[in-house]
């Protein structure tokens, strides 16, 4: 085990390494952002003196160097946009975001399991039917979309919650049941194949012919081995929804991350960015190895080492 | 779905649905304005951002301001100025002025806050814009001098506009810059309360404010980015003031019984450049002159903007000194365009252009392009037209990387040396046009301190351009801001969101 931990530690910085070098040479590509900041009518050769003001003139291998030196001490440099440190202005924005994912995750797991199993349990029927369609058209609707028509319904006709921002409770309903709608109908999806699959397996045959009760049979043998897949892709929702839900942050003014990582890649502000994509990648990171961990209990047949 | 087809969707139900939406309103003196991005720093002199800035005027005050009727420069800070020589103006101060902690306004304010603006330490990006200021010198307690390594006759116009906002040198001293980039101190209308990052930032009235009572008491600014959210909670009574409705947002705004939407004429002009510096059709005249003829400007503005523009034939706005009669339009004629492509050698059917356009950044750019690729089309041009997010459009128009013709704005337009200067001389890249005999008059008007020799030097330049056709001029946009019916205020040309012009009903 400890081996397994040891590796899976290498493999996570190398993966994160990696994601943050791809990332800095990428954004560079596309120019700096001298002239985003400076105002418009400023001539040429002043704009060439800023850009040696930051040192955006040195060539593209100095730079990295440089920002590998600073980085492993932990120094991410300033927001050139907002003038301070990166690292702190991305971490602020981690709270909110993690609250909302967590409320639409609750939402998620509450709504889409139990539909995805009822649906498979009863094959072809009514209800089967129904939850195929309405989880179909969950995940068919765009997000912007059905946030927009939540917050013009609830918002501004009906008044029940607030149309945007962060605050109390209220403020939850509309992007948490936005963000909702679109992962449920993907688990819902899901769990209602996973479940079939084990429906079908030999044990359950078994189970039944042992004279298991139906309801007894989906608990105790079909639901626990029908879980991996369904964890698997709920573990990848989580990090998704943990890095920053863009455009649903962005629709109702939500203070979380993933409409400041976009800001900040926009407007070529490469500390932010830099922070944005060593944060995101190390919760995939954690996330892969939490669901990888749950095997073991979810499969006693899965070892590690 | 596409995009224009959900927000007509969303328009048409918002309609129907609003007239049931109408609550009784409360009085209330705090003003709460939906803007799309949180302020990038409260020091001020710092940053040139406009949402920032629309903040920072509420806390700081300049030197000079603008009238808000006629946009001639005032004294604020100031009291009046006279110039010494070419490269010496002396500017003198208010005597009764504090800063928010009781510190006195004085000229070291002045001369700290131009210390601070050009240390290239601290990287300002007002730095590139001020670099003629070689000094400001203190003469007495009230009384500055700003000296220039040129003649320098923009600087008044430099210095009225947001940007160089006065610190409290004492109060920044002590505490740091950094610290006072998010506490920030000044001498303006409201003093700073709390900001949230990514949330809100909020003030409350300066109780002592020099010019006159505040008589709003708290003024909040909560960030929504997207304008459609904006509009929702202009709607549902969350924020009081929005900029930018869109134009065919109107009525929804004008029949919600809570808000209306009050215009001004920006002074920021809309054009579509014609680029020269690239060999192409676009380097012979009459092909540009064609352009200008085959554009309808007075269609677009009626049928695209709703009639909310106001149309130039200058290369300047109507605020700007250097507007003059003189210039006429060249007025809608099809055929005369395409006699004009003949003349030049020219197929029109043959002829395939390619249009830049940014979209989002002005009102309806998109939109507006779309529409004059239409127009050429009807005297047989082909235009593809390429859409751009702005930032990469400003990009390509720097890097001269756009097509044929590409759309732009700029702004404010209260000066000709911001404009045409800037615009036809040195990089040309903004109107992707130069002429060795107008770079000559601008030189010669850039050293003209007197303000009116100096108009009309560039009111002759103008004149000179016109035939050349370097561009399609457009319009002056209208600046649309929803406003609740209960804030007694009026917006101004120079997109100041400025609540100390503000009372409630």
């Amino acid at each position: 085990m400890t081996r397994y931990l040891v590796a899976r530690v290498l493999q996570a910085v190398i993966a994160v390494f990696f994601a943050l070098t791809a990332v800095f040479f990428l954004v560079r590509i596309t120019g700096d952002p001298v002239i985003l900041f400076l105002p418009l009518d400023v001539q040429p050769k002043d704009i060439s003196e800023f850009r040696h003001l930051l040192g955006f003139d040195r060539p593209v291998w100095v730079q990295y160097g440089a920002f590998l030196g600073r980085a492993l001490h932990g120094d991410f440099g300033a927001s050139l946009r907002y003038r301070a440190p990166a690292l702190p202005l991305v971490l602020q924005r981690f709270p909110a975001t993690a609250q909302l994912a967590a409320v639409s995750l609750a939402l998620v797991a509450a709504g889409a399991v139990p539909i995805g199993v009822v649906s498979a349990s009863r094959r072809g029927s009514m209800a089967d039917t129904v939850g195929i369609a309405v989880t179909a058209l969950g995940q068919a609707v765009p997000g912007f979309w059905l946030g927009l028509m939540l917050m013009w319904i609830f918002g501004v006709w009906l008044r029940w919650f607030p149309v945007s921002g962060y605050g109390n409770w209220t403020h939850f309903v509309l992007p948490a049941f936005t963000l909702a709608a679109f992962y449920a109908a993907q688990i819902a999806r899901v769990t209602r194949s996973a479940v079939l699959d084990a429906l079908g397996q030999d044990y359950v045959r078994t189970a039944r012919a042992k004279g298991l009760s139906e309801p007894n049979v989906l608990a105790r043998h079909v639901l626990k081995n029908a879980a991996i897949p369904v964890v698997t892709v709920f573990g990848l929702n989580a990090g998704q929804l943990l890095g920053g839900a863009v455009v649903t942050e962005t629709i109702f003014a939500w203070p979380g991350l993933g409409g400041y990582i976009l800001n900040a890649l926009l407007g070529r502000d490469f500390p932010v960015v830099m922070v944005g994509v060593l944060f995101t990648s190390l919760i995939y990171v954690t996330m892969n190895f939490l669901v990888d961990l749950s095997y073991l209990w979810l499969n006693p047949q899965v070892r590690f080492g | 779905m596409k995009r224009s087809a959900v927000i007509l969707l969303m328009l048409g139900l918002g309609t129907l649905l609003l007239p049931a939406g109408i609550v009784a309103q409360t009085k209330s003196t705090q003003v709460t304005i939906g803007i799309g991005s949180e302020p990038l720093t409260l020091m001020g002199a710092t940053i040139v951002d406009w949402t920032t800035n629309a903040q920072l005027e509420n806390v700081y005050d300049l030197l000079f301001t603008r009238d808000p009727k006629d946009e001639k420069i005032v004294p604020w800070l100031a009291t009046g100025y006279k110039v010494i020589d070419d490269k010496t103006w002396e500017v003198t101060l208010r005597r009764d002025v504090r800063f928010h902690d009781r510190e006195r306004f004085d000229a070291n304010s002045v001369k700290f806050t131009f210390d601070y603006l050009l240390d290239p330490k601290n990287k300002t990006h007002y730095l590139p814009r001020f670099k003629r200021v070689q000094s400001v010198e203190v003469v007495n307690d009230s009384t500055v001098r700003f000296r220039t390594s040129e003649p320098y006759p923009s600087l008044l116009n430099d210095i009225s506009l947001p940007g160089p906002f006065m610190l409290a040198p004492v109060y920044v001293q002590k505490v740091g810059i950094e610290y006072a980039s998010s506490h920030p101190i000044g001498t303006g209308p409201f003093k700073f309360k709390e900001w949230v990052r990514g949330e809100r930032l909020v003030l409350t009235k300066n109780p002592d404010y020099w010019a006159g009572p505040v008589k709003i008491d708290t003024v909040v600014f909560r960030v929504i980015p997207e304008f459609s959210a904006r509009l929702a909670a202009l709607l549902s009574g969350e924020i009081d003031v929005m900029k930018d409705v869109p134009p065919q947002a109107v009525d929804t705004v004008n029949r919600s019984g809570r808000a209306t939407v009050r215009s001004t004429v920006s002074s920021r002009i809309n054009y579509l450049a014609l680029e020269t510096l690239h060999p192409g059709p676009m380097q012979n005249v009459k092909v540009r002159q064609a352009i200008n003829y085959a554009v309808d400007v007075d269609e677009l503005i009626k049928t695209v903007l709703a009639g909310q523009s106001t149309r130039i034939c200058d290369y300047v706005s109507r605020f700007d000194p250097a507007y003059t009669p003189a210039v006429k339009c060249y007025g809608y004629n099809p055929d005369k365009a395409k006699q004009l492509l003949v003349e030049a050698g020219f197929d029109p059917s043959k002829l395939t252009l390619t249009l830049d356009t940014p979209t989002g950044r002005y009102p309806l750019d998109k939109e507006v392009s779309e529409a004059i690729a239409a127009q050429l089309g009807k005297i047989g041009l082909t235009v593809r037209v390429q859409v751009n997010e702005w930032r990469s459009h400003l990009d390509k128009v720097i890097n001269r990387k756009v097509g044929d013709m590409f759309f732009l704005g700029w702004g404010p337009d209260l000066e000709p040396t911001a404009t045409i200067a800037q615009l036809f001389v040195g990089s040309l890249t903004y109107s992707s046009f130069g002429d060795p005999k107008i770079e000559e008059m601008i030189h010669k008007a850039e050293q003209i301190t007197n303000p009116q020799a100096n108009a009309a030097a560039y009111q002759k330049i103008q004149e000179a351009l016109q035939p050349m056709a370097p561009w399609v001029p457009l319009w002056q946009q209208h600046d649309l801001y929803g406003v609740a019916n209960w804030i007694k205020w009026q917006p101004r040309p120079d997109e100041k969101v400025w609540m100390w012009e503000a009372t409630a009903k």
